[in-house]
Parts: C-alpha cells; structure tokens; sequence
C-alpha cells in the first residue's frame, strides 16, 4: 500500500494577538491510498485543522504535510488552489452548496474550474456522479429545494466529480439526523469501495466511527493511536459520550 | 474558458435578481444614462446646429485677431458694446502664413462696428423743397434740376409742399394733444410751442405765405422743425471685409434684394432681416407679419399679437400721413374714397379704414395697400441704390465720412428669419479701413496728389460738409469712435473730390489685401480638427512674430459660444449626481453582498476557484447590473432622440433659429454620447465594485470549514 497523505512532527499555531493557540502539538499520520479512515476525537480536539493541512488550505507552522507526494511547505497559493481543484475532493459540515446555482451547476462547478471536459462530456460526468448519489431525478432543483441529506449527496458528488485522490469530510454528519447520516456514510463507503477513492472523515461521533477502516483517536491536539473501529468505540465509551472542551490556552 | 464565463454571468444574473435594490441601483443607472443620452444628444444637435449657424453667417471655424488685444473678440456680443481690437498690421504676411497651413482653405479679412442711421426730419425736408421751388420761382434757382421747369408747375408744386407743410402741422397739433391729455411729451406741450403751433395752424398764416415766403419759411425752420421728435434710430452693426471672399467662404450667404457688390468695389449690404424690421415702412411691416401668420394657420380673430397688429395699424397713420404731399394726399384721398364706397374726406380716417382688416377681407386689403399706398410713400428708410454716408468720430474730434452705396440685401439660408444672424451688415473692406482711419498704400498716395492740387486753396470746411449732405447723402448714419489718425485725414473739398472717385473706383485684389483689418475668419477643409488647426495657427504665429491668436468660432461668438458649454456643463452635473448616488449605493450593496457571502467564496476557493475567478466574479455581477441597465438607457435615449428626429423640434421662436440653424431642429443620432455612457457606466460599476471584490479575493478557504455565523 502506498502512502497517499504522510504527516511528520507537524505543529500548527494559531496567532490571536498576544496569545498562540497551539491547535496542532507534534503530530505524525500516514494515510494510505484506498483506506476509508476517520479522524476522530472530541470538540476542540484539532481534527479540523490536521484536515485543513491536509486539504491544502492551510500550511503547517513546523513539520511536513506531504499530499500526494508533494510537499505543501514549499507550494505557492495559486499551486496549492491547483493541488486541491485536481487532487481534493471536500465535503463540509453544512454542505456548502452554491444557492443560486442548481444541483446539476453545483457539481458541475469543479469541472468548470479544471475546463478540461468539454459541455458533452461534463454532462455526462455530472449525471453519471448524480446517479450513484441517487439525485439523476434533481437535476435542476437548486439547493433550498432539497432536504439535508440530499444536499449533503449532492456535496458528495461535487467533491468526488473531479475524480479526486482524496475525499476529506469534516463531520460530514453533524448537521443531519442519525438516519441520514448513516445512509451518507453508506453511499460514502460504497463510493470508496468501488473507486477506490480516500476517504478522510473527522468526527466525535462513535456510531459513525464503526463505518471506517481506521480510526486515528485524537486529543488535545495529538494523535493518541490509530486503532480499529472497534477499539475507538470502547475507548469512547470510556471516556464518556461527549467530553467537553480541553483545549490548553498558553501564553507565547 | 467561455463556459466559466457563462457560469459567472448566470451567478450574476442569479444573484442581483435575489437583491430588491439592485433595482434601485439598476433604475439609477437606467436614469443617468437616458438622460445623458438624450440631453447630450440634442446638446450635441444643438451645439451643431450653432456651430453651422455661427460658421456660417461671421464667425468661421476660427477667428483670428490681434495677440495683444486685452478684449476678447465677440462677434455677437451685446449692442454697441464692442471689443476695442487693436489692428493687425501686416494682414498680407499673415494670410500667405496661415494659408501655408495645413487644413486652412481660406483666410477672410474682417472688422467689426457699429454705426447709428438717423433720418433726417420731415419739416426740414420740406421746407428745403419748398425754398428750392421758391427760388426757382423767382428765377434764381438753386437746384438745376428745377432750372427750365415751367412756372406753372412751379406754382402747383409749391402748393403741393404747402399742402404737405399743414398736413404735418395737424399731426403735430395731434401729438401735442395727445402730449397734453397724458403729460408726458413735455417738449411739444412748451408754451413757446404751442403758440407757434397755433399760429401756423391759422389758415391766414398760409394765405398770406406767398407775400413773404422766405420769412416765413425760416419761421418755420425755427419754430416748428425743432418740435418734430421723428428721430428713431438705426443701430446698423457691420463687418468690413473683403465681400468676394466672404461670399466664397460663408456659402449660405444669398442676396435677396438688389445685386452684391461688384467685385473689388466698395458698397454695403444689409442684412435682409434689419431691413425688414427696422427699415420698412411699420404698417407695412405689420401687414407682413399678419401675412405671414396667417399663411401659418393664426387668424386676426383669435390671435392676440394679430389683433394687436391691426389695432395699430389702425391707429398709427401717423407715419404714413407725414410722408404724404398735398398732391399725394389729394390722389389717395380720392383713390381709397372710391375703394371703400365712402364720402369721407380725411385721410387719416381713410387710411384707418383701409386697415380695419379681418380674416376675410386681409388678403385683399393687403394687396390694396401695396397697390394704392405704397407707391406714394417711401416703403424703405434706405433703399437698395441708397447712397449711406457713414460717419466716425476721432477721438479729437474729427470727422471721419465715407459715402458707400447700398446694393442689396443678403441673408443666411436657413437663418432668414434669426435676430442673430440677420443682425449684421457688410460693408467693403476699404470704406471700413477708412472709417477707422487706417491709411492704405492708395490713400497715402491720394492724400499727396489731392494735397498737391488743391494745396492753396482754402475751402471753409462747413462748405465741404454742406456739398456732402447735398441730395446724393439721404441718409447719415453715425459710426462708433473709430481710432483714426488725424495727420491723415483729408479736408475740404480734396475730400469731396475724393469720395466721388473713390464710389466708384474698382479695387485690385492686392488694394483689398493691403492694409490693416481687426480680425479675420479662417475657414477649413475639415472643421472636425479644428483644435488642431488653431494651435498650429498659434504656433505659427509664434515662430513668425505675426501677433495673432487664434480662437475657436466658439470663443470668438461671445457668449453666444458658451450657453452650449454652459448647458452641457449643467448636464454633465446633473448626471454626475445621478452616477455619484448610483455608485455609492451600488458600492454600499456590493460590501453588504460580500461580507454576506464570504462562507461562499471560501467555499469556491476550497474546491479549486483560483483568486481571480473570485474578483471577477463580483465585478461581472456589477457589470451585468450597469450593462444591463445601462444598455436599456441607451436604447431608450436613443429611441426617443431617434423618434424626435423624424420630425425635429419646432423653433419656438424666431431667436431659436439661430440655435436651430433654421426653422427645425433635427436631432443627430451621434455615437459619443452612446460611447461615453458607456464609459461612464463602466466607471461607476467598476469603480463602486472594486474595493468589495478585492475583499471578496482575499477570503480564505479556510472560511468554507467555519460554519456559518
Ligand atoms: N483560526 C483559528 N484561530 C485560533 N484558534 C483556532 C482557529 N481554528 C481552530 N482554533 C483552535 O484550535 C483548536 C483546535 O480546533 P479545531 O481543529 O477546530 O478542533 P475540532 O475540529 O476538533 O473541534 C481549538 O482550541 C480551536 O479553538
Ligand atoms: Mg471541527
């Protein structure tokens, strides 16, 4: 298996005037091509940000961010836009759909962007991706005409559109009811198991966890082992349902 | 690429209709550009109808006159107000200079003033006959033209002007009258005049007039002639210029009445319209007038200038009964008695009835009046073959004349009928050189040769004056202060001998170009570079010390020129306002929209959109707004300057002629407006657009993970 996202050491800061948020404190992950992973750990806990490092849109204060092979320390603004258009595919919590465009629009959106398909083929495309999310009969609703789950399907088929090595879902779920939520990460699974596409997804939910391959356990902002599913369950029944906040505030 | 383009556009197009005031900035802009349009458009009509009219009728494309003038040229400056021009003094070196420049197809030597035509008094034109028949009776005559007249008719003659004598006197008595009833004329109602009046009025005054006619013909002279107040003055403004080339040049220019000067010879031309309104006959001008109105559908019946007409026409005879001798007199009383089917014996009451006109009998009336009135009085003060002596005042004093004949009138095509145009006389370029006292090369030659003949003879200068406002000068008009040379002025009778020849003396080309003028019209082949051409005369001017300025037809018209520039200048402000609130609503809605829609732009840039894609973005959706409006502005200006030009806008007055270049204005469909709108539209979309789509770039993709606040 080849690794497809490998993280050293990285340490990532946060400035808020006087103060430094360590949001980040040495950590190390290596992703491998294929795997359908979660990120997992309470409020807080940093997921977000090892995410954002690995999705490109941000750069770590120390340590090295490999993603596909490339090293994002040394990449520009204008080439870490390209790593992430041909490279990333995102999912977010709140689906962040263009309001005024329609679902077929939406997904269509990153080819647009890559202007490597001409209109036939990205049709073609587009409607291929809309019916393994199961929304070919949606074409032309706009998203306020759409349920959350449904949204949230047409967010999975604009990220996987592309073609993408990676798919990075921060808490794909929390903005929908558990049932949903499970059938998202059923389509999500299936997507992975038949493309063979990475599926990188945070949360600190244990009844989502169990869907992974692996489950790397984060906390206050280190990595505290990658276990399977259902080791990470019985370590978060331990630790309680949903712990509070932890993070540590120091002065710089 | 194009289908990112689309993708944008249908974001913009999505997104401004979600947001109510982007009508309000849409209407905004819709506004400003149908205004700017339209108005700019008829300005720009407008300003081309003037500059035709301007061009044409004195002005030129430019004008030239001299550098160190502290006046600026006005050529259609108020009345007797005149710009004080010095000279240019070698007009020959400047034309061969400026006609070396490219574009200048022709260079016309001018200069401005002004004189004041007074017709002489009624009672001393009388009495003058009336001495010269006497004299003639008894055999000694003064006039040779009354030399070998038969006594007889002499005789009938005298009774004639004796006729004519109280005729006056009972108009007079009639002025005092009136003078009295509203004291007002305090002249005529003076004891000393009332009791000549009354003397003259005695009928024993006239039956004993032959036993001392001359006393009493200085009793006349010195009573009577005095309280006359016939005094109305001409103002007569003329340009001195060389007329073969003015005809050439101002192509618009057409003689309506006589013939134009011959060329290289001095006369004068009035222009049509002044001789129309100020120099014919009033009641005969008014009956022009109803003429005319009611050719254009206005009825004496329900028009009250027509009305107004008639009732003056009634009334005012007055001007028609002094004109009329006893002879006269006698043959239209009987002629307009037979007309009108009347016993009625005065003439005042006949001539009033005559023009007692309606609706239904003005034609014929009208015809009547040209037919049996007109040809006993005088119709026009100065005829077409008028001898007018043009008189200037030097600053010492001095009298300057100069005899010009008039030839005929002229007018401007398609500026008949405009004050403006129609406000200005022409007169050769030599008599005008004179009359300002500027000596040519002929006349310094002449001034010697007359010195030569006519050296030890002392003729009194009275005498001389005398002689000169003899029969041929009918009419004396008064010239402004010209700024004359009193060494080179002539005296006496050299001067008389002089003027005679000089009338009828033919002028080289090189006379009329020799010599000083004031200013001088340039005209090009292609008036649309014209700024180029005035700062290559400028520079021209300055390399080769000719002491000129150029300026445009524009600042050379006075004020005239600038009320376009005014106008335009009051709507670019109203427009400018208009835009400012656009561009500060659209900048305020645009800012409240990105700061709205940061989670989409970090959205856009997370998934791949380059920071560009992002900043054209916004400003697309702005320009659709400003294009989209903006376009519909245009149309609309456009349509409606378009609709307005199949008909064109009616002048509504006669001054409105002159800004109309004619009777219609008719719009031009020119593209700058529509350039410029557009420009301008840009400007607002772009310049309100561009600090929020330059904050809308700079978003992170970070703010796509935040959820939203
Ligand atoms: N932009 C930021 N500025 C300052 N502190 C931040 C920023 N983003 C995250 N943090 C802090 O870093 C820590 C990790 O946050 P995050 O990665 O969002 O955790 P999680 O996603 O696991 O809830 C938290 O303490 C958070 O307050
Ligand atoms: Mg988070």
């Amino acid at each position: 298996m080849s690794a497809i996202v490998t993280i050293t050491d990285v340490v990532k800061e946060y400035s808020l005037g006087a103060t430094v948020v360590q949001a980040l404190r040495g950590v190390s992950l290596t992703v491998d091509k294929g795997e359908f992973i979660s990120i997992a750990g309470p409020s807080g806990s940093g997921k977000t940000t090892l995410l954002n490092l690995i999705g490109c849109v941000d750069t770590a204060t120390r340590g090295v961010v490999e993603v596909a092979g490339k090293n994002t320390a040394n990449m520009s603004e204008r080439e870490l836009t390209n790593l992430r258009l041909n490279t990333i595919g995102f999912i977010f919590q709140s689906f962040n759909l263009v309001s005024v465009l329609t679902v077929f629009q939406n997904v269509e959106f990153p080819l647009l962007l890559q202007n490597k398909l001409n209109a036939k083929e990205r049709k073609e495309r587009v409607e291929s991706l809309l019916e393994q999310v199961g929304l070919l009969t949606h074409l032309k609703h706009r998203p306020n005409e759409l349920s959350g789950g449904q949204r949230q399907r047409v967010a999975i088929a604009r990220a996987l559109v592309t073609d993408p090595l990676i798919v990075l879902a921060d808490e794909p779920t929390a903005n929908l009811d558990s049932e949903t939520g499970q059938a998202i990460l059923d389509l999500m699974r299936s997507l992975n198991q038949k493309k063979g596409t990475t599926f990188i997804f945070s949360t600190h939910d244990h009844r989502v966890m169990r869907y992974a391959n692996a489950v790397v356990r984060i906390a206050d902002g280190k990595v505290k082992g990658r276990e399977s599913p259902q080791e990470a369950v019985a370590h978060e029944m331990e630790l309680g349902p949903d712990p509070t906040l932890s993070t540590e505030v120091r002065a710089s | 690429m194009i289908d990112r383009g689309v993708l944008l556009v249908r974001i913009a197009v999505r997104n401004l209709l979600a947001s109510p005031i982007n009508l309000l900035i849409g209407g905004l802009i819709l506004l400003g550009t149908l205004v700017f349009v339209l108005l700019g458009g008829l300005l720009d009509s407008l300003n081309q109808a003037m500059q035709r009219s301007v061009v044409g009728s004195l002005a030129g494309h430019i004008q030239i006159y001299s550098a160190s003038s502290k006046d600026e040229l006005a050529l259609f400056g108020q009345m007797g107000n005149f710009p004080d021009l010095p000279a240019i003094n070698d007009f020959p070196k400047i034309q061969d200079a400026l006609t070396k420049v490219e574009n200048v197809k022709m260079v016309v030597p001018m200069g401005i003033s002004a004189a004041i035509i007074t017709s002489g008094n009624i009672v001393d034109v009388t009495l003058e006959k009336l001495r010269n028949l006497y004299k003639a009776r008894d055999g000694q005559p003064s006039d040779p033209k009354l030399s070998g007249v038969p006594r007889e008719e002499l005789v009938l003659r005298i009774e004639s002007e004796i006729a004519h004598l109280r005729q006056i006197i009972k108009v007079l008595r009639g002025d005092v009258e009136k003078a009295m009833a509203d004291m007002v004329n305090t002249k005529s109602v003076e004891p000393r005049n009332v009791e000549a009046l009354a003397r003259v009025e005695q009928p024993a005054f006239w039956a004993d007039f032959d036993q001392a006619p001359y006393e009493n013909l200085e009793f006349l002279e010195n009573r009577i002639a005095p309280i006359v107040t016939d005094t109305s003055l001409v103002f007569l403004r003329y340009v001195g210029t060389d007329l073969d080339k003015f005809q050439k040049s101002f192509d618009r220019m057409r003689i309506i009445k006589g013939s134009p000067v011959p060329q290289g010879q001095r006369g004068f031309l009035i222009a049509d319209l002044m001789h129309e309104d100020q120099m014919k006959l009033k009641t005969a001008r008014r009956l022009d007038k109803v003429k005319d109105a009611r050719l254009n559908g206005r009825l004496i019946a329900t028009d009250d200038e027509l009305k107004r007409f008639v009732k003056e026409n009634r009334h005012q005879t007055r001007e028609l009964v002094l004109q009329l001798d006893g002879l006269k007199t006698a043959a239209l009383v009987k002629s307009l008695q037979a007309l009108l089917a009347t016993k009625e014996t005065s003439i005042d009451v006949l001539l009033s009835q005559l023009l007692d006109t309606t609706d239904e009998n003005f034609e014929e009336r009208y015809a009547q009046f040209y037919e049996l009135v007109v040809p006993q009085v005088q119709l026009y003060r100065v005829k077409v073959g008028d001898m007018l002596t043009i008189k200037a005042f030097t600053k010492s004093g001095y009298v300057q004349n100069v005899n010009v004949k008039v030839y005929g009138t002229f007018a401007f095509t398609g500026l008949e009928k405009s004050p403006l145009a129609g406000a200005t006389n022409l007169m050769d370029l030599m008599s005008f050189r004179e009359l300002f006292g500027y000596l040519t090369s002929d006349k310094a030659e002449e001034l010697k040769e007359i010195q030569r003949a006519t050296g030890a003879k002392a003729v009194s200068r009275e005498n001389a004056e005398a002689e000169l406002f003899g029969e041929d000068a009918e009419v004396v008009a008064e010239a402004t202060p010209g700024v004359i040379d009193p060494d080179a002025a002539l005296a006496g009778t050299g001067r008389k001998l002089r003027e005679e020849d000089l009338i009828r003396r033919v002028y080289t080309q090189q006379h009329l170009d020799d010599g000083v003028v004031l200013h001088a019209a340039v005209m090009l082949e292609d008036p649309s570079r014209i700024d180029e051409a005035i700062a290559r005369i400028n520079q021209v001017s300055q390399e080769q010390h000719l002491g000129i300025q150029a300026v445009s037809w524009q600042k050379a018209s006075g004020i005239l020129g600038q009320i376009i520039n005014v106008f335009r200048a009051l709507l670019f402000v109203a427009v400018g306002i208009i835009f400012i609130a656009a561009m500060l609503i659209m900048y305020l809605s645009v800012l409240m929209a990105t700061l709205q829609r940061t989670q989409l732009f970090g959205t856009m840039r997370a998934i791949g959109a380059q920071r560009g894609l992002i900043l054209s973005m916004v400003l697309i959706e702005s320009l659709v707004l400003g294009l989209l409006f903006g376009g519909l502005g245009m149309l609309a200006g456009w349509g409606v300057l378009a609709a307005i030009a199949t008909t064109g806008i009616a002048a509504p007055n006669d001054v409105m002629y002159f800004f109309f270049s004619g009777p219609r204005l008719i719009p031009q469909l020119s593209t700058w407006p529509l350039v410029v709108a557009l420009v301008i539209i840009l400007v607002v979309t772009i310049g309100s657009t561009l600090l929020p789509a330059l904050m809308a770039m700079r978003v992170s993709p970070l703010r796509a993970m935040q959820a939203d606040e």
